[in-house]
């Protein structure tokens, strides 16, 4: 079975410094792959490149067996890529709703897709989110966690293969954290979404990944179940320090 | 007894068993078609009353038509363009000189000025990808000040310094007065036909993917928005709009000089049509079209040299006093769009 997305040897460099050296992985249909790593580890910029925000110095990304290395980030939009951001970024100046239409019209081709149509279609993911009593306000005025939901119905909305979601957990509190993980875990069962998740809190990706790709300094460490990745001394290291068996 | 009740929405109207209400909402479409009669009756009016503010209607529906394709442009590119009088010299001085060379009518001009002004908008299409920000505003504002120089260095094509004159005029019908008429309705005409143009694309689904670029560029692309075909569309389309006006002005006035319509006295015109307006709402850059041209009016008839040194100033002041515009008087009151209105917070 081919994967959905191979990437082999992405390499990304800004200037001197090298973001992503090497870095080789697959992601499967219908899994939910989870990619952690310490600060600065390299994280986004792997999601930058996949997604085709920033353009890899080298290195192939293939998804269902096309190349996507050198395709701008509309091509993959419609080849079933999606993301979130880590710091939500809406649209200001459209309400809830048509920031959803929005992505619900330029997203992956639907064919004789009308206006009235693509509101239906951008509706039923607001109220996913939950979002539906909020469909007539400005995205500037909504909460953070609000925000973090657009974001999601937003990417759904595009008709995604595979969603990218960077750092859900960051700036929520426990219900509200709790209530997004409960959401994506959702998403995935209703609409059939390969999940890539890049997560800080290895407690949520302990219980929700199915495999985890670990990296540090832009390099891959460990590749597994998540209880082979945090039990694997490589991991702990670049968690803790050189000298975390002293202490143990 | 006839009773009136304001509500929030209406005026309601009794009289006996007798109601008539009458909804106070600009789309609502007899408030419409009552803005668009009054309009088309009013160069009638000034017909019979004062010849004299016919002229003024003119440039008024004139302004409003520059400043609505710069609201297109501003929305469906991102960017501020601080240049669009390039593409009225652009299709201007291509009516001009095809007609006092040919001796060609409007109607023959008209497709050659639309075709030049779309090369040229195409051909300085790649700005919008280009150029962000500062740069970007740098660079549209110094293209007509160059266009100005040419016209200067190549004087015996150009006529920089006198202009150029003996074009055909727009029609002659003998009498010069209703030569103004006429032209005073064809003026209206064009505003109200880019008016609905404009106003249906932006509501349409192509608006809003503007209306996305015009917000965050990054995350249009990312959601699966052909972000430079967009913006080369709405920048070549609205310049091409542009254009035309500068064939009206070159037949309407049957000379053309970059001197009057290159210069950045122009552009600030029509940047306070546009702001005054209300940020490139399209409805109001009628009003702040209407407006301007009045204030201008006025401005000659009573202040006499000091007129363009008011201007900025009176632009500056209404900055502060009114950054939503004259449209956004009535938008803060009755805000009740399903669609929201596209904001442009450059």
């Amino acid at each position: 079975m081919t994967p959905l997305i191979k990437v082999s040897n992405l390499v990304k460099r800004f200037g001197g410094i090298v973001a992503v050296n090497d870095v080789s992985f697959e992601i499967h249909k219908g899994e939910t792959l989870g990619f952690i790593g310490p600060n600065g580890a390299g994280k986004s910029t792997v999601v930058n490149c996949l997604t085709g925000y920033l353009p890899a110095t080298s290195g192939k990304i293939e998804m269902n067996g096309v190349d996507i290395t050198d395709m701008k980030p509309h091509q993959r939009a419609y080849m079933g890529l999606a993301r979130t951001y880590q710091i939500p970024r809406p649209f200001p100046e459209l309400t809830a709703l048509t920031s959803v239409l929005a992505s619900s019209i330029a997203g992956k081709k639907r064919i004789n897709q009308s206006f009235q149509d693509a509101m239906y279609d951008a509706t039923h993911y607001l109220e996913f989110v939950g979002l539906f009593s909020k469909r007539n306000i400005l995205a500037r005025d909504l909460t953070f966690y609000e925000l973090r939901m657009l974001e999601l119905a937003r990417a759904l909305a595009t008709t995604p293969q595979l969603l990218f979601i960077d750092e859900v957990m960051a700036g929520l509190n426990p219900g509200e954290a709790k209530n997004a993980i409960h959401m994506i875990a959702r998403a995935k069962e209703q609409f059939g979404v390969t999940i890539f998740w890049i997560e800080h809190v290895m407690a949520v990706l302990m219980e929700a990944a199915d495999r985890i790709v670990a990296i540090n300094y832009g390099a891959k460490l460990a590749e597994g179940t998540p209880d082979e990745v945090v039990n694997n001394d490589d991991v702990i290291e670049a968690y803790l320090g050189r000298g975390w068996r002293e202490y143990a | 007894m006839v009773e009136m009740e304001l509500k929030r929405d209406r005026i309601v109207i009794r009289l006996g068993t007798k109601k008539w209400e009458w909804v106070l909402e600009p789309r609502y479409w007899r408030n419409t078609l009552i803005w668009v009669a009054l309009l088309f009756i009013a160069p009638t009016v000034c017909y019979f009353v004062s010849p004299g503010l016919i002229n003024t209607m003119i440039s008024a529906n004139i302004y409003a038509a520059i400043a609505m394709p710069l609201a297109l442009m501003t929305i469906g590119t991102g960017r501020m363009n601080f240049g669009p009088q390039f593409y009225i010299g652009v299709g201007g001085y291509t009516a001009a000189l095809l007609s006092i060379a040919y001796g060609w009518g409007p109607l023959t001009t008209l497709p050659f000025a639309i075709l030049m002004t779309m090369i040229a908008a195409f051909l300085f299409s790649p700005l919008v990808i280009m150029a962000r920000g500062l740069y970007y505003v740098l660079l549209t504002l110094l293209l007509p000040l160059v266009f100005l120089e040419v016209t200067f260095i190549y004087t015996d094509i150009f006529k920089g310094d006198t202009g150029l004159f003996g074009i055909v005029p727009l029609l002659d019908t003998g009498n010069a007065k209703n030569n103004f008429l006429i032209i005073g309705y064809l003026s209206t005409v064009i505003m109200f036909a880019y008016l609905w143009v404009i106003n249906k694309v932006l509501k349409s689904r192509y608006g809003l993917l503007m209306a996305a670029i015009n917000d965050d560029e990054d995350v249009a692309h990312s959601i699966g928005i052909n972000i430079n075909k967009v913006k080369i569309i709405a920048f070549v389309a609205a310049s091409t709009m542009v254009g035309i006006i500068g064939w009206f002005y070159a037949h309407y006035f049957s000379s053309f000089a970059g001197i009057t319509y290159l210069p950045l006295t122009f552009m600030l015109k029509i940047l306070l049509v546009l702001m005054i307006g209300g940020r490139a709402q399209i409805f109001g850059c009628v009003v702040g079209g209407y407006f301007v041209s009045f204030l201008e009016m006025l401005l000659i008839r009573y202040m006499g040299p000091i007129q363009p040194v008011l201007f900025p100033i009176i632009l500056l002041a209404l900055l502060f006093a009114l950054p939503e515009g004259l449209f956004g008087l009535y938008r803060k009151r009755r805000y009740r769009e399903y669609l929201p209105t596209i904001h442009v917070r450059r």
